[in-house]
């Protein structure tokens, strides 16, 4: 009797792939289960609404003609006219923001659990590239509608980038395409939000995901020096893919109440000419830089305060991304108070900061 | 010879007759400064007209002598001495410092003089208005003499005065009558107001003898003359009112022609009173806008639509085609004042076209059933009805739905051009036909239809969502609870094997 035609098919993958071996990987994966293991998890939500992004972007784009006559009138006509076109935009928007915040909720949960130490150095750095280009993603995306708001928080956000010392203006007339918000400035956040980041996004979030798998999870400090009866593990499959599926199923819930109980308006077209509104401010995850260059003087010893400001945020961003370096450089003992109180300062005044700002 | 030219020749006759010094001193009364004037002596009993003229001048009565103005010494019977430049004499005076002549005791100075003898300061005021920028701007613009007279100035209120009230008109009309004087100034103002003056009712009146009517300086004012559109000018569009309020709103003054003086009251109130009164619409009609300015005067029954018909074309040329116009001239009825009243008029409403008492339908038309124009007003009504109530409820239930967050922007704009079916429905009905009304509300209705389609639509569809997600969300939920069993039985099972 003739195996089963599923049999059959993976009889067929099983020749030309190494399904064995990846089957057999996965089956003896192990994931530590702790009190802090609900951190894992938040590395799968952001590649599940990634995943959203990438297919509410692909339906988007069948309809989105960028183009300051067009941009706002596509957008209008898939929200108003496109079957659904409501729900794949309002989704696209919410869970854009749902990833933003947690990849910022992974990347507090691997600092403060210190995942980044060696060997983990590269998955770090990675990790904080996906988290650059998603607020890059954020920022390109922002402008698509062409409505009044993205119009101006475009303006104010790339005359942000002007500030930085002696390159500043140059980079911004790069992000511009000119001297001002226009035509130019849309094509090529267009291109940048659906060609080159996501280009980029995919190889560098391949090359995340493969260090994962390669290095394992993250064992808690002194885990290996505790006894064996303590030390309690779930296999990865499926134990662990099957929570994550639970999680996704949660967010994909709280995103569909979300998309459908606060549908993203479109908003005013944009007019340049137009005065701009009062309280524009940019996307929230954007917030806590903006207000804090907000509290910088005018002038500080000579140099512009914005400068400063940025110029300072800079130094700051990179500190931040090389900690597994200089982390190692630390006495053993101290490692821990020194990274977890700045962790909460810095944590604590991203959030007061963007407090601020919202209200 | 006009006022502004004889000045000049007149000024130069007094020089040349003050150069025949040495006459026999003229019969002043004792005590006034004439008596020891030599100018005045001598020119008066030289028999010139001047010095005949100067014996009735205000200014003489008062002891103003000849050479306060033309400089010179009096006292001295040398002529030639008394009339050197050395002792102050100007002679022929020039047009244009005339006002600053007349100012030593009309200008601001000299209070003392000006509390004596009631004076003000209309030097600074002719120099402010139009008058004295045309002087500045040219040497034959007018001054005090062009309007006063020049020797044989009288009092304002004398009768013999050319700007006592009778005369004043006249007065300004030599040169705002003629066309190639004014053509210097202002070519594009008009010159013929004197002629409508003369035809309106204050310039009958006027003409009759009454001084009490309106002249050109009771609304222009008369020193300070400013242009029409100047803010400051009595007659700026915004100010006419007011203006023609200040005789027309004074019972007390109107009393003697049995007209009534509420106008500006009413009009303070009406639509066209707020627009531009409180509005500042200056093209919001004023008295003047109807009535007439110059030729100001009742429009009258017969004219009463064409009047309206100047900004309401398109509502005045339907009523010329219309059934009431010859019902309404056969009764002398003032045409558009019978629905919408005159100064006090208001804002139309669609109850306008109504049979109920007190109506304006209902001052002619029956609702017994005898009348057979009342079924028509009954459908006349309906028509505007079913547009302005649709579009009432479209505009609710759009909102409705753009309260739920549904995105109706095409449907909101879409009811513009049930507005504008409105407008023209509202205009349409000045023709008292059914049919033209009819077919100016229907292009509405078919707008309506589709915009209030649309609003159900939306209001549809919020409540599909809504019931989808409480779908899906179960369906997912219930999906998650079945994951989280499974999850359950398959660690119990892990939990066993290692057990």
């Amino acid at each position: 009797m003739a195996a089963p035609i599923s049999t059959r098919v993976l009889d067929w993958f099983r020749a030309r792939l190494p399904i064995d071996a990846l089957s057999e990987f996965a089956r003896h994966k192990q994931v530590p289960r702790y009190r802090g293991s609900i951190w894992y998890y938040f590395g799968g939500v952001s590649l599940f609404l990634f995943i959203i992004q990438v297919i509410t972007g692909i339906l988007l784009v069948m309809y989105y003609q960028p183009g300051v006559q067009t941009g706002y009138e596509s957008v209008r006509f898939i929200v108003v006219h496109v079957k659904f076109g409501w729900l794949v935009r309002s989704i696209h928007t919410w869970s854009a923001n749902l990833m933003i915040g947690s990849v910022f909720i992974h990347m507090f949960s691997v600092y403060f659990t210190k995942a980044f130490r060696s060997p983990r150095e590269l998955t770090w750095l990675t990790g904080f590239a996906l988290l650059a280009l998603c607020m890059g993603f954020g920022f390109s995306g922002y402008l698509l509608p062409w409505n009044t708001l993205a119009f101006f928080a475009t303006k104010v956000g790339t005359a942000i980038v002007a500030t930085t010392p002696m390159v500043g203006r140059g980079l911004m007339e790069i992000l511009r395409g000119g001297k001002d918000v226009g035509a130019e400035t849309l094509t090529r956040f267009f291109g940048l939000h659906i060609a080159v980041m996501p280009a980029i996004f995919t190889i560098v979030l391949g090359a995340h995901l493969v260090l994962i798998q390669i290095q394992g999870m993250h064992e808690p400090h002194g885990w290996k020096d505790s006894p064996p009866e303590q030390r309690r593990y779930m296999p990865f499959f499926p134990n662990f893919v099957l929570r994550d599926l639970l999680l996704w199923l949660i967010v994909l819930n709280v995103l569909a109440i979300l998309a459908v109980m606060f549908p993203w308006e479109v908003g005013l077209k944009a007019d340049p000419n137009a005065a701009a509104p009062m309280g524009i401010k940019p996307e929230w995850y954007f917030l806590f830089m903006y207000q804090a260059l907000k509290y910088f003087p005018g002038k500080i010893l000579m140099l512009d305060g914005d400068a400063v400001g940025v110029l300072l945020f800079g130094v700051a961003g990179l500190l931040w991304v090389v900690v597994p370096f200089w982390d190692a450089r630390l006495p053993e003992g101290s490692r821990n108070r020194i990274l977890n109180w700045i962790g909460v300062l810095v944590l604590i005044g991203m959030i007061v900061l963007t407090g601020i700002g919202l209200s | 010879m006009s006022a502004r030219t004889a000045l000049p020749v007149a000024l130069a006759l007094a020089a040349a007759l003050a150069l025949d010094a040495r006459l026999p001193a003229a019969e002043a009364p004792a005590g006034h400064p004439a008596a020891v004037d030599q100018c005045y002596s001598c020119h008066h009993d030289g028999g010139t007209p001047q010095a005949e003229a100067y014996a009735h001048d205000v200014h003489y009565q008062n002891g103003v002598t000849c050479a306060d103005c033309h400089g010179g010494d009096p006292t001295l019977e040398d002529k030639d001495e008394g009339m050197s430049r050395a002792r102050g004499y100007r002679g022929k005076i020039r047009s244009s410092d005339i006002p600053s002549i007349c100012g030593r005791c009309h200008g601001p100075g000299n209070a003392e003089f000006k509390i004596r003898f009631h004076l003000s300061n209309v030097s600074d005021s002719l120099a402010a208005g139009v008058h004295g920028e045309a002087l500045r701007n040219n040497d034959k613009g007018p001054q005090c003499v062009s309007c006063h007279g020049v020797h044989d100035i009288v009092r304002v209120d004398d009768p013999a005065s050319p700007v006592s009230p009778r005369r004043v008109a006249r007065t300004c009309a030599k040169c705002h009558g003629d066309a190639a004087y004014m053509r210097e100034f202002n070519p594009r103002l008009p010159v013929d107001q004197y002629e409508k003056y003369l035809t309106s009712v204050h310039g009958k009146r006027n003409a009759a003898g009454d001084a009490r009517p309106a002249t050109c300086v009771s609304c222009h004012s008369n020193h300070m003359v400013m242009r029409v559109k100047d803010p400051r000018s009595p007659v700026y569009a915004t100010r006419v009112p007011e203006t023609c309020a200040t005789c027309h709103a004074n019972a007390k003054y109107m009393a003697p022609y049995h007209i009534p003086t509420d106008q500006y009251a009413q009009y303070r109130r009406s639509r066209h009173g707020i627009a531009l009164l409180e509005k500042s619409d200056l093209n919001a009609p004023a008295c003047n806008s109807c009535h007439g300015n110059h030729g100001a005067a009742p429009p009258g029954a017969a004219s009463v639509v064409a009047v309206c018909g100047n900004c309401h074309q398109a509502n005045g040329e339907l009523y010329m085609k219309s059934p009431h116009k010859d019902a309404f001239a056969r009764l002398n009825l003032a045409g558009c004042v019978v629905c919408h009243g005159n100064h006090g008029v208001q804002e139309p409403t669609d109850a306008l076209v109504s049979l109920q008492a007190g109506g304006p339908c209902a001052k002619c038309h029956k609702d017994d059933g005898s009348d057979r124009a009342a079924p028509a007003i009954r459908r006349m009504r309906a028509l505007l009805d079913s547009l302005s109530l649709g579009q009432a409820d479209a505009d609710r239930t759009l909102r409705h739905a753009e309260q739920l967050g549904m995105d109706v922007a095409d449907a909101k704009y879409d009811l513009k051009d049930v507005r504008q079916a409105l407008v023209q429905s509202r205009v349409a009905i000045h023709s008292f036909k059914v049919a033209d009304l009819a077919d100016a509300v229907h292009p509405g209705i078919k707008v309506l239809a589709s915009s209030r389609k649309s609003a159900a639509e939306a209001v549809h569809d919020f409540y599909f969502r809504r019931k989808g997600l409480v779908i899906s969300t179960l369906i997912v939920t219930i999906t998650a609870v079945l994951l989280w069993l499974k999850i359950r039985e398959i660690e119990r099972d892990q939990e066993a094997g290692r057990g």
